[in-house]
């Protein structure tokens, strides 16, 4: 199929809206990066700035939502063309959620720097952090390449998130176990952990969203999931 | 896994054939107008034949009630069933299978007569009515059914040219149905109407689903996206894609058909 529409402005409108969409993914991974950064040094300004970056990327959500509904009442797009619009609404609000907890991730490290700090578990939520921010950074590759085989695989990767994060909620428990004076520090690093691994799985709508754009279908398999401390009593005993 | 309902407008259900064709091929004199198309058209079902300019569209349509007969130098092969039964069988009186098959034109085109004439002269030549009072609920009838009866029972007999061009498409569609057919054809029925007119028709459409099998051909891809629970597109005289318009203008097959519905060049 020829690229190019007949009528031109179009496809600049096209390109507009998904170039919006890049901008802002790049904004969401600063944000991932810095805020773990800020995590691992007890940076309080850095997590400040975090906090700080996230008005743009919310304004950024609100001018692709702009875009893509003046796109929808005045071009009327049909098959990919409607799939492109459809799908850069879907991810630019996976884009703010992801946002949204590297907000939090800042604002809480804000409140860690005063405390205690719980050795080793920095680190693992750094990796984590870092794991995830590459899925991202795939999956926004994987969209504008229109790569479907990478999307699959970025839906297959969540699962070492979830594991990781099965992983750090033992430690945690551990940690609180040992301790009551780690409890507070832990309460919130384990919220970071969870929305690290909520993080990961907005990363995978995003790639699903991309399976979608290419293919007309939604990935139909289950996606795997390996989150199992909901799951497993076991999980929740102390090592 | 949970089931969405899928009681959307748009959802298709299943219904019998109406008009089945099968390798059906056109030449004007050395032109090869539609080449080897066979396509199942079903009954109480709105179908939309879309394409670009020139690629057999109406050819085809008009073959569906012999309209192509009146050009001398315009054959047709291949068979086109009605119910089953061959409408190009030399038995098949072309009159009476054009009152089973109705048609409406792109420019609406009353016979210059009053209302009540234009609606009441198929059903006098096909002798529908045995008398005048048979008639007249006839006509009330097929005004009604042409959503124009409030606009026009006061004045039925004055003259259908007189009316405003998105009514004068309203009285046609009246007069098609008179006859009582069983396939209404429509060849750009809205394309000299304005967007009110347009919209009336469209809605006079969906209501004639109910009782007949209304095939359309129109240039608006968004009409064909409105009105039609089935599109088939046609490129250079081949059907390339026939299937559910919501499959069609959401996911299509043929990257010809994606093409001309995002407006790409082909």
């Amino acid at each position: 199929m020829n690229d190019t529409h007949i009528v031109s402005s179009f496809d600049r409108d096209l390109e507009s809206v998904q170039a919006h969409i890049m901008k802002m993914g790049g904004l969401v991974e600063e944000a991932i990066l810095q805020a773990s950064q800020a995590l691992r040094e007890r940076d309080e300004e850095l997590s400040e700035k975090v906090r700080k970056a996230d008005k743009a990327i919310d304004a950024l959500e609100e001018i692709i939502n702009e875009e893509a509904s003046r796109i929808i009442a005045l071009r009327a797009p049909t098959a990919v063309d409607l799939r492109v619009i459809l799908s850069v609404m879907k991810i630019a609000s996976n884009l703010e959620r992801i946002g949204d907890y590297a907000k939090n991730m800042a604002k809480r490290n804000a409140v860690l720097v005063h405390m205690t700090p719980v050795e080793g578990a920095r680190t693992a939520l750094g990796r984590m952090a870092r794991e995830v921010q590459i899925m991202l950074k795939d999956a926004l590759d994987a969209y504008i390449q229109r790569d479907v085989e990478l999307a699959q695989e970025i839906l297959e990767r969540d699962q070492e998130i979830d594991q990781m994060y099965n992983a750090l909620f033992r430690e945690f428990l551990t940690f609180m176990m040992e301790d009551p004076r780690y409890i507070t520090p832990c309460m919130h690093l384990h919220f970071i952990a969870k929305n690290t691994e909520r993080m990961g799985d907005h990363v995978t709508a995003i790639a699903e969203q991309v399976i979608y754009l290419v293919t007309g279908t939604m990935p139909d398999e289950a996606r795997p999931k390996s989150d199992m401390t909901t799951r497993d009593p076991e999980l929740s005993e102390p090592k | 896994m949970y089931d969405a309902p899928t009681n959307l407008e748009t959802a298709v259900t299943q219904n019998d054939i109406k008009i089945s064709a099968d390798n059906v091929q056109v030449h004007y004199g050395d032109t090869h107008a539609i080449k080897d198309v066979s396509v199942e058209i079903e009954d109480k079902t709105v179908t939309a034949f879309i394409g670009p300019s020139g690629c057999g569209k109406s050819t085809f349509l008009r073959t569906l009630n012999r309209m192509n007969d009146t050009i001398d130098i315009c054959r047709v092969t291949g068979n086109i069933l009605l119910d089953g039964e061959d409408i190009y069988d030399p038995k098949v009186d072309p009159v009476q299978l054009r009152a089973k098959v109705g048609m409406v034109f792109q420019k609406p085109n009353p016979f210059p007569k009053s209302i009540y004439d234009n609606i009441a002269y198929g059903p006098r030549i096909h002798g529908l009515a045995n008398s005048k009072a048979d008639l007249d609920v006839i006509v009330e009838k097929s005004l009604r059914r042409g959503a124009i009866w409030n606009e026009v029972k006061d004045r039925l007999h004055a003259p259908g040219t007189g009316l405003s061009g998105g009514q004068q498409q309203r009285l046609c569609i009246a007069r098609a149905v008179a006859t009582e057919p069983e396939v209404l054809l429509m060849d750009e029925p809205c394309s000299a109407l304005d967007p009110i007119a347009t919209a009336q028709v469209e809605e006079l459409i969906d209501e004639l689903r109910k009782s007949y099998s209304v095939v359309i051909v129109t240039h608006s891809m968004q009409q064909a996206a409105r009105v039609s629970q089935k599109t088939a597109f046609f490129h250079l005289g081949n059907l390339v894609e026939y299937d559910d318009t919501s499959k069609i203008f959401t996911n299509p097959k043929d990257e010809r058909t994606e093409s001309y519905i995002t407006g790409r060049i082909g």
